[in-house]
């Protein structure tokens, strides 16, 4: 009886010391990131790993939200790579630190057009990681030039009933939407936003359209069918792997974003934080960082030199600049209820 | 034995910490408003009022109805395999219990994602009906892909606890039913189905609990228009951040649950 109640007690002794190890050994710092999934070349977290004797451990997310959440329930990260709203909100609830830009010295090379964005006027919080626009790619063989014509609401069209993605989120649905009829995507006007319900209610009752997140990228690749909703950066790496695919942005304007990197205010190894940031805009790691994910580089060099050489055939991969095109904003509570209201409706209907 | 008590200690500390203490949250955040703070509590019916909704009504119906099908359909293949099982040696059902496990060693996700290069627009099936010069048949994003994907994944559940009430029947009842002069029919509907019973209702328990709380298959096969319960209690804990309505709609899942487990039990027992 004594030997199995030591044996028990061993047992436990050893679970412990096993959950304790492997965090109480390495000497080594640690830089603990939470970025979007398939969102930078793996092969620079290892060579940030060499450069400066660190460990990254590096946690991905599907959404934006669900970034927020897991920050909510009590995670801790240093560096966080959110959307641009999201960082609009997260400056809001004092969540961020400011930072110091003289530490990032290659922020000098970001493209002015991603800088002061309404989200951070002053760029007290953000350093630019990749920005892009949403827009259709299509498969040149179904759809006729001439219908693109009617920019988003080519999506209403019924000539491509059963042939169409949309982009499974409310945020780039209702912007579709409401662009499409030519309101703006940070509207809180209620007719504007019930409009834009009855717009994607029709969609759904007269097109048909799968709502689907990253899988579509896989699904336009094997040509299951003939539109779909993207990022452009998105839209780049499906177009490199299928030919027939173009992409474009409707002259109605669309959502323009940026990612950025942003400190925590846990964030516990600032130095580590700052060199991290600098790496990722050092023009060689960029460059690579820019090939494996398909988006955007905020670097104008490295993004003028990417698009000559590596993505000569795709023009999309540098989004074009409209009047019309705006950042997404951070809504007040309320307002995001009724739209996530009406999104489930859309959904469950 | 009576030292062994002292060995389910560390299972109920372990169980408080991981079943009884979120499910107590769950209930919590269920009755209170909004915000996540536990600080400045305050109790409101609001989030099962809000259920009322038609929206939400619809999915609940269209979860149980899929769950009842999928439940419907695992049983009628799972029973007949599990009997077939049950009657070779002893060696062949170990090989043949492996085989219908095997399925079960291969992650979810990576089985889903098989399944849907099999049936997608342009995936195995379609493939081989244009070359063999039929037209093709859409079957990715439609309640038949929902269920075909729900039935492969839980069918071992079916098949497992009625295979073990099977292979542990007394034969001697059956040889005494065919003594007296039962053909086959008789016997299986009286001897042999009803001795399966408890099976039975283990399996369709497992099965239909499973199916209609599962949310990663509709997701995947059914698309993101393809809304069952446990595609609103994700969006609202993920995407929406309302855990307070997320909790609701579990509850009503629990709640569900609950009586279906005593239905089934009670049937059992009657029986």
């Amino acid at each position: 009886m004594k030997a199995k109640k030591f044996f028990g007690l061993l047992l436990v002794l050893l679970v412990l010391v096993m959950a304790v190890i492997p965090a109480g050994c390495s000497k080594k710092k640690v830089l603990r990131i939470s970025m979007p999934g398939e969102y930078i070349d793996p092969e620079l977290l290892t060579k940030f790993e060499k450069e400066f004797n660190c460990k990254v451990q590096q946690d991905t997310f599907d959404s934006n939200e669900a970034m927020y959440t897991k920050l909510m329930s009590g995670e801790e990260y240093d560096i966080l790579i959110p959307s641009d709203y999201m960082i609009e909100r997260l400056i809001a609830e004092e969540k961020l630190a400011e930072i110091d830009l003289k530490k990032v010295p290659n922020y000098e090379n970001v493209n002015p057009l991603v800088k002061g964005q309404a989200f951070d006027p002053d760029n007290k919080y953000t350093v630019p990681y990749f920005y892009g626009t949403v827009g259709i790619v299509y498969d040149t063989t179904v759809i006729d030039e001439a219908d693109l014509a009617q920019g988003w609401n080519i999506l209403t069209n019924t000539k491509y009933k059963d042939k169409l993605y949309m982009y499974d989120s409310e945020r780039d649905s209702f912007m579709v939407a409401l662009k499409a009829l030519g309101y703006s995507m940070n509207t809180t006007n209620e007719t504007e936003i019930n409009a834009a319900y009855d717009w994607l209610i029709n969609q759904r009752d007269t097109m048909n359209p799968i709502y689907v997140c990253d899988e579509v990228m896989d699904s336009m690749i094997a040509g299951n069918k003939a539109m779909a909703v993207v990022y452009s950066g998105d839209a780049v790496a499906i177009i490199s792997e299928n030919e027939k695919l173009a992409f474009f942005e409707p002259d109605e304007g669309t959502n323009f974003w940026v990612d950025g990197m942003v400190m925590t205010k846990e964030c516990k190894e600032t130095d580590l934080a700052y060199s991290f940031m600098n790496f990722i805009l050092e023009n060689e790691n960029a460059t690579a960082n820019t090939i494996a994910v398909g988006y955007t580089s905020p670097i104008t060099e490295v993004a003028n030199k990417v698009k000559n050489e590596d993505f000569a055939d795709i023009d999309c991969y540098i989004p074009k600049t409209s009047e019309n095109n705006e950042v997404f904003r951070h809504q007040k509570a309320e307002v995001k209820a009724k739209f996530a209201e009406l999104w489930t409706k859309v959904k469950a209907h | 034995m009576k030292h062994m008590k002292h060995l389910i200690k560390p299972y109920l500390i372990w169980s408080l910490i991981i079943v009884v203490i979120p499910m107590v949250l769950v209930m919590l955040y269920s009755v209170t408003t909004a915000g996540n703070s536990l600080v400045n509590i305050q109790f409101t019916l609001d989030n099962f009022k809000k259920l009322g909704n038609s929206i939400y009504v619809k999915v609940f119906t269209r979860s149980l109805s899929i769950g009842g099908i999928t439940t419907g359909i695992c049983l009628l293949i799972g029973y007949p395999i599990a009997y077939i099982i049950s009657r070779k040696k002893e060696t062949v059902q170990g090989i043949l219990i492996l085989l219908v496990t095997i399925p079960m060693w291969i992650n979810m996700l990576l089985r889903t994602y098989a399944l849907m290069n099999i049936i997608s627009e342009t995936g195995f099936i379609n493939t081989l009906l244009i070359s063999l010069g039929f037209d093709k048949i859409e079957i990715m994003y439609t309640d038949v892909a929902v269920v075909l994907g729900l039935v492969i994944d839980l069918l071992p559940f079916m098949i497992l606890p009625i295979h073990t009430i099977l292979n542990k029947m007394d034969k001697s009842y059956v040889e005494a039913a065919y003594d007296l002069g039962a053909n086959k029919f008789t016997t299986f509907k009286k001897i042999i189905f009803k001795m399966s019973l408890p099976g039975v209702v283990n399996g369709v328990i497992m099965v239909f609990i499973l199916s209609i709380s599962s949310f990663v298959i509709p997701k995947m096969l059914g698309g993101g228009q393809y809304v069952l319960i446990g595609n609103i209690i994700e969006e609202q804990f993920i995407t929406q951040g309302n855990w307070n309505l997320g909790s609701a709609i579990s509850m009503i899942l629990i709640v569900l649950m609950l009586i279906v487990i005593r239905v089934m039990n009670k049937l059992d027992k009657d029986e």
